[in-house]
């Protein structure tokens, strides 16, 4: 048997292996629900990996160009051997370029084996420590096999290099049938394809949440096979590169939740398997080993237990760290979903507030009248179905919140300066119902946010401003589905569209005070907005120093997701963690834009940076006419 | 959401108020001449206004009519059309910071001094005197009642015109539409007297006049008193049949509640309660009001903490509360709620001074915030200053020193503060010893936290010499250094040989007071008595001498009575008009020489102890230590001080080692509480 008809055997048996892998994979995605997706998809595989995908990772340039050689080499390598060992073409030419995309290959390889010498303590061992061995035996194996004189395979020199090969071939082939590493080209691929928010591709963004169709009894994940077989597909995509884990601010505070083993989890739940092969970080404070499922068993408690799903805080970091792209708030609050909706659960204070949400529409629980007794006497019209005006103001739950009607009467104030055309709903205004649907009461959600739309059809307005990215996002990116269509701004985007058109005139001589600026989650990495604000503080000509982790990578202030509600203990707490970040920048004002973040943030004890909304900061430099 | 009630507005007609807390109407004694409110008293009110008060009716016992004498407490004149513009000034300057302001109006009939311009002849329903304010007085007649009421309703058309908010007309502490209701001073037997309706038939006239004026749509309430505390007046069953039968009228918007009459100078004390008296003591019967009543319930009296406020709002024993003096001593008290800085608020402690110095004729001031009613040249807010960053020592914690301490401190400047005693508050630990004295305290807690907030670097339990400032490198250098018991200036006390000893002595309890004991007053004002009520409480026979016409003469019209029903419950002998002359030895015993100051006739008294109140003299040693090395030589600027300027020396200062220095308070000579703090704040807001 000469040294190419061997290759090529291989060749077609790794194929084979892979087909018959994928095959068997695709049987345990399968047992996910359907999911109507866009098989035209699969074309944009090249552009969604080589444009967002390397937007990811290029975050981490090392990485990234490992990548790029490691796996650019490998492909080229693979397509040169399919043309010249698997169509048989026999190019003397295409011999020398496998020869180059192995070298390619052999360098990125060096650099993923130099980086697992040492391995930062997000990446997972195991298995994974195995893969710089067998992609360097299969680089080493083929470039020796195509540059050996043709002959027999049965030198010496020939076998070993037959046997790198087939090592190499091996990890390649049986990674996606066998739930390797290398399962991650083919499910990451795939998931590329059949992606749950194609939306996000392109430079795009899909942050709200899916409605459950309560009338069909939709109510939530509570066993793998609930999910959608591309959310399946997805959680096999992971590469358990850890940078959720990095991101994460329950699992930096130590609460029971790290991303990354929920993904894992997640896998083992569907593959029926456990949690013993898995050589990671664990869920802060609880063991690794001992959570099993399969696709048809409950997920709570034995594959994953309740705290680790009521520790998040639905910040988004690890959506915004994975670099394939998988959507782990999706599957949180799918779970929490169940969790509410079929058996009722509800930790700590949440229970009392989803009660006062579904008896009051307010969280507080108070009478809706007095959402807005701080502005009485500031002269602020409710609006009425017969008079058109520009701007609806909508407060939140914030307005209960003495401290927080500062931050409003500021707006209010901003506004009337820049003689805004602007009116607030009064005692009509209902909460958005955000916190119930991320506490899993999609029930409740639905229920006020259909009142609000109705509530809000009569009126004759252009936008709507609202100070809460919680409020924000619900009313921007999901009462769209059940029918609220409005423009929505939030109040920095306003304020820096007021004082940039000139419509205020601020004074900028008291400034040169050294500030930092905390991005709200629900503004920044679910809206996109993180320019307008930076935009005012410029204008306010505050020498601004950003914190390690700002913009799209800021880090929450444990105020989302209802956490401070269910209240899932750990070591530290997350507002004291980002509370730090802030000190460190030697700040002297923390900046907040967000009625969430400035009680969390101004509930850490000690010396601390004065914390002030934007509105505040903009109110203080207010130049009034007399 | 805290403070729930406090926060939920409050309708009152057409006016929404933004929450439960306002200023009910006080004598202010602020407005000028003719009773026309001027820049200060437009400043006042403004001051309130920006520290968020939703309310403040201004204007206490403003004339409608021409025959009450406007002399003594320079009240807002109804009476005249040149009222509306400043008015107007006043209603458009505090609704600009989103508070809504009203007026109360009155007619006073007896309750006056006749003997002053334009020397009336007072009317009240019976003609029978008003022992207070002497108030000789003649029965009124139909024609007056009719021009009485006239008056009302073109004062309310005034009112109305300048822009105001609303109206309350006074039947609370003995004006005439009360007189008429009060079986003391209407005896009359003709429509307008005997049966209750008869004698509500005045009132209720008076506020038909008024809602004839300014329509249904204008606000307009009634303060009323709920129980006059005599036997022959209106008690609180009466008051109830009252506020119900006004509520039935339909004329008014809400009943302002008071408890107490006020002719007598006993009732008088109860009406602003001083510290003697427990917290809200009147509360339940503005709640026995609100039972009867169908109109919201406004209630202040005794009423100055925060929380204090809510509880009886969540009780909802009323519907809103007056925090009037509370407003003097801090009126950004709502703002400093708003944004969680209740700590900071410098609370009332119902001294009474405000309302004291007002039954002299005196405009009403703070006596802890020396900014209340100057606010066109002391500072109510400290701005950090924009000139150099100084080094500042302050000698003694006292209530100058403190202030002092405070107000550099938020000048941003590095304050050093010295302090002989381990505790700050020098004097007014002595004060808040007396029984019924003890808030005095709360003056100092304000301060004390404050230079503790702002970063005061105190040195406590350290006296300090003039190596120990000098080696500060200060810039400026205020004394604060008080003084001590003044027992040397009459070398036949015997002081140095022990016969006698000293208020201080027996009130830090250095000296405990023995069974038979003469207390010699030559001060007469609150620490005489003090120290005698300390003595006398502890089970003592004490004797209460003073060279003045009567004891604790300068005690004031609201502190005295407290004074006299612990005298004659404690047994204490008053004995004014002796001087102490000599003191000596005989065995065991002191014998105290007095002698008569009209008559020089001599008595002694054979005692156990003689304790002497002379007040202090003043400590001056750090003070010529330092004199000759500083810049000034220790002198003020006089014109610069009194017209609220900077110090000129402070200019000259340059860090070089040269420094200025200050003395504040009792270390010049003996002032009192208000005046030490006005010292500090009129200097140091300067620096």
């Amino acid at each position: 048997m000469t040294i190419a008809t061997a290759i090529s055997c291989i060749f077609w048996l790794a194929v084979a292996a892979l087909l018959m892998g994928l095959l068997r994979r695709a049987r345990l995605w399968s047992v996910g629900q359907s999911a109507p997706v866009d098989w035209l998809g699969l074309f944009a595989i090249p552009r969604r990996y080589l444009v967002d995908v390397h937007h990811v990772v290029a975050r981490d340039p090392y990485i990234a160009r490992t990548h790029v050689a490691t796996a650019g080499g490998a492909v080229a390598l693979m397509t040169f051997v399919t043309l010249n060992y698997g169509f048989g073409l026999n190019w003397s030419v295409l011999d020398d370029l496998i020869g180059l995309a192995a070298a390619l290959m052999l360098v990125g390889v060096v650099f993923v084996w130099l980086r697992r010498r040492n391995p930062p303590s997000r990446l997972s061992g195991g298995d994974w420590h195995r893969l710089p061995y067998t992609l360097a035996a299969f680089a080493l194996g083929i470039a020796a096999l195509v540059n050996l004189t043709p002959g027999s395979v049965l030198s010496l020199v020939a076998l070993a290099a037959m046997i790198l090969f087939l090592a190499g071939a091996a990890e390649l082939a049986l990674g996606i049938g066998a739930g390797g590493p290398m399962k991650h080209a083919v499910a990451g691929a795939l998931h590329l394809a059949f992606h749950s928010r194609p939306e996000r591709f392109g430079g795009g963004r899909s942050t709200g949440l899916k409605p459950l169709d309560l009338d069909a009894k939709d109510y939530g994940i509570g066993k793998p096979v609930d999910f959608k077989w591309n959310q399946l597909l997805g959680f096999d995509a992971c590469v358990q590169c850890g940078k959720c884990e990095a991101a994460c601010p329950a699992f930096a505070v130590g609460q029971p939740l790290n991303p990354k083993k929920l993904v894992q989890d997640l896998v083992a739940g569907f593959t029926g398997s456990s949690d013993l092969h898995y050589h990671g970080s664990p869920y802060p404070g609880r063991a690794v080993g001992q959570h099993f499922g399969t696709r048809d068993c409950a997920i709570v408690p034995s594959l994953i237990e309740s705290e680790t799903l009521w520790s998040c805080t639905t910040c988004r970091a690890c959506v915004e760290e994975c670099p394939m792209m998988i959507e782990h708030v999706d599957a949180v609050v799918g779970m929490r979903r169940h969790l509410n909706l079929v058996h009722g659960e509800a930790p700590g204070k949440a229970a009392d507030v989803l009660a006062n949400l579904r008896e009051t529409g307010t969280q507080g629980g108070y009478e809706l009248e007095h959402r807005y007794s701080w502005a009485t006497g500031l002269d602020i019209p409710v609006a009425r179905p017969d008079k058109a005006f520009d701007v609806l103001l909508i407060a939140g739950e914030g307005a209960f919140d003495m401290r927080y009607q500062r931050t409003l009467r500021s707006l209010v104030k901003i506004m009337k300066a820049a003689s805004v055309d602007f009116a607030i709903l009064g005692g009509g205004e209902l909460d958005t119902g955000d916190l119930a649907r991320r506490l899993g009461d999609e029930a409740t959600f639905q229920r006020l946010a259909k009142d609000n739309i109705a509530r809000l059809r009569p009126l004759a307005f252009q936008r709507i401003v609202t100070p809460d990215p919680h409020v924000l996002h619900s009313l921007r990116n999901e009462y769209g589905a059940l029918g609220g269509r409005y423009e929505v701004l939030h109040h920095t985007a306003l304020l820096a569209d007021l004082v940039e058109r000139g419509d205020v005139r601020i004074s900028r001589a008291a400034n040169r005070r050294t500030l930092t600026y905390h991005d709200p989650c629900y503004l920044g990495r679910y809206n996109g907005e993180t320019d307008a604000p930076r935009r005012l503080l410029s204008a306010l000509a505050f020498d601004v120093r950003e914190m390690e982790r700002w913009g799209m990578r800021s880090r929450c202030c444990g105020g989302g997701g209802g956490a401070p509600l269910t209240d899932i203990p750990g070591k530290a707490r997350i507002p004291d963690l980002r509370m730090a970040d802030a000190k460190a920048t030697g700040a002297g004002i923390l900046a907040v834009a967000c009625p969430q973040c400035t009680s969390m943030l101004e509930g850490v004890t000690g010396a601390r940076p004065e914390v002030l909304d934007l509105a505040e900061l903009v109110a203080a430099a207010l130049e009034l006419n007399p | 959401m805290r403070y729930p009630h406090i926060f939920t507005p409050l309708k009152l007609n057409q006016l929404v108020l933004p929450n439960r807390i306002y200023s009910t109407a006080h004598a202010e004694v602020y407005a000028e001449a003719g009773g026309l409110p001027g820049d200060r008293y437009i400043r006042y009110y403004e001051e309130k206004a920006k520290g968020g008060l939703g309310m403040a009716i201004c204007g206490g016992s403003s004339p409608v009519s021409i025959d009450v004498p406007q002399g003594a407490w320079r009240p807002v004149n109804l009476t005249t059309d040149r009222v509306v513009e400043p008015m107007a000034r006043l209603a458009e300057t505090v609704h600009r910071h989103g508070m809504k302001i009203m007026i109360q109006a009155t007619h006073m009939g007896r309750r006056s001094a006749w003997m002053g311009d334009p020397w009336p002849h007072l009317v009240s329903p019976s003609g029978i005197r008003e022992p207070v304010h002497r108030g000789n007085c003649r029965a009124i007649e139909i024609e007056d009642i009719r021009r009485i009421i006239a008056d009302f309703g073109k004062a309310a058309a005034r009112v109305q015109r300048s822009g105001f908010d609303g109206i309350e007309i006074s039947a609370a502490h003995q004006q005439l539409i009360d007189q008429f209701w009060s079986p003391r001073s209407n005896v009359r037997t003709d429509e307008w007297g005997g049966s209750l309706e008869n004698r509500m038939r005045f009132g209720i006239e008076v506020l038909r006049a008024v809602r004839e004026a300014v329509g249904r749509d204008f606000c307009v309430g009634i303060r009323m008193c709920a129980d006059e505390f005599h036997d022959n007046g209106i008690d609180h069953e009466v008051a109830k049949e009252i506020a119900a039968a006004l509520c039935d009228t339909d004329l008014i918007d809400f009943i302002s509640v008071i408890g107490s009459g006020a002719d007598t100078h006993n009732t008088l004390a109860n009406c602003m309660p001083p510290m003697a008296l427990p917290p809200e003591p009147f509360v339940h019967l503005a709640a026995g009001l609100k039972s009867v009543a169908s109109v919201p319930i406004l209630h202040a009296q005794g009423i100055r903490d925060i929380t204090q406020a809510e509880r009886i709002l969540a009780a909802g024993e009323v519907d809103m509360v007056g925090m009037t003096r509370a407003h003097i001593a801090d009126p950004h008290i709502m703002l400093k709620v708003r944004e969680g800085r209740e700590a900071e608020i410098r609370q009332c402690v119902g001294s009474n001074f405000c309302i004291d110095r007002m039954y002299t004729g005196a405009d009403a001031l703070c006596i802890q915030s020396p900014a209340t009613s100057r606010e066109a040249t002391m500072p109510h807010v400290i701005e950090r200053t924009r000139g150099p960053k100084r080094k500042i020592v302050v000698v003694g914690a006292g209530p100058a020193g403190l202030e002092a301490a405070r107000v550099s401190r938020q000048r941003g400047h590095d304050v050093v503060l010295f302090e002989r005693s381990a505790a700050v508050g020098g004097q007014i630990n002595l004060a808040a010893k007396a029984p019924q004295r003890e808030q005095m305290a709360g003056i100092v807690r304000f301060l004390d936290l404050e230079t503790k907030r702002l970063g005061v670097d105190r040195r406590l339990a350290t006296k300090a010499t003039a190596g120990m400032v000098l080696a500060e490198m200060p810039d400026i250098v205020v004394l604060a250094t008080g003084g001590r018991a003044n027992l040397d200036q009459e070398p036949a006390w015997g002081a140095t040989e022990g016969l006698s000893v000293s208020a201080w002595d027996i009130l830090s309890e250095r000296i405990a007071p023995a069974e038979n004991v003469l207390v010699y007053d030559a001060i007469s004002t609150h620490a005489g008595f003090g120290v005698a009520d300390f003595i006398a409480s502890r089970g003592a026979t004490v004797e209460l001498v003073t060279p003045d016409v009567k004891p604790a003469d300068d005690a004031g019209g609201t502190t005295f009575p407290i004074f006299y029903r612990r005298l004659y419950k404690l047994g204490i002998i008053p004995t004014p008009n002796y001087w102490l002359e000599s003191v000596y030895a005989e065995g065991n015993k002191k014998v105290a020489v007095l002698r008569n100051e009209y008559t020089d006739e001599r008595e002694e008294r054979v005692v156990d102890q003689v304790v002497i109140e002379n007040g202090i003299k003043p400590n001056t040693e750090v003070y010529w230590a330092l004199k000759e090395q500083s810049v000034n030589r220790g002198q003020y600027d006089l014109e610069a001080l009194y017209s609220a300027k900077p110090q000129p020396v402070l200019g000259e200062l340059g860090g070089d080692g040269r420094f200025a220095l200050f003395r504040v308070g009792d270390c010049l000579s003996m002032h009192n509480i208000h005046a030490a703090i006005y010292d500090a704040l009129r200097l140091c807001k300067d620096f």
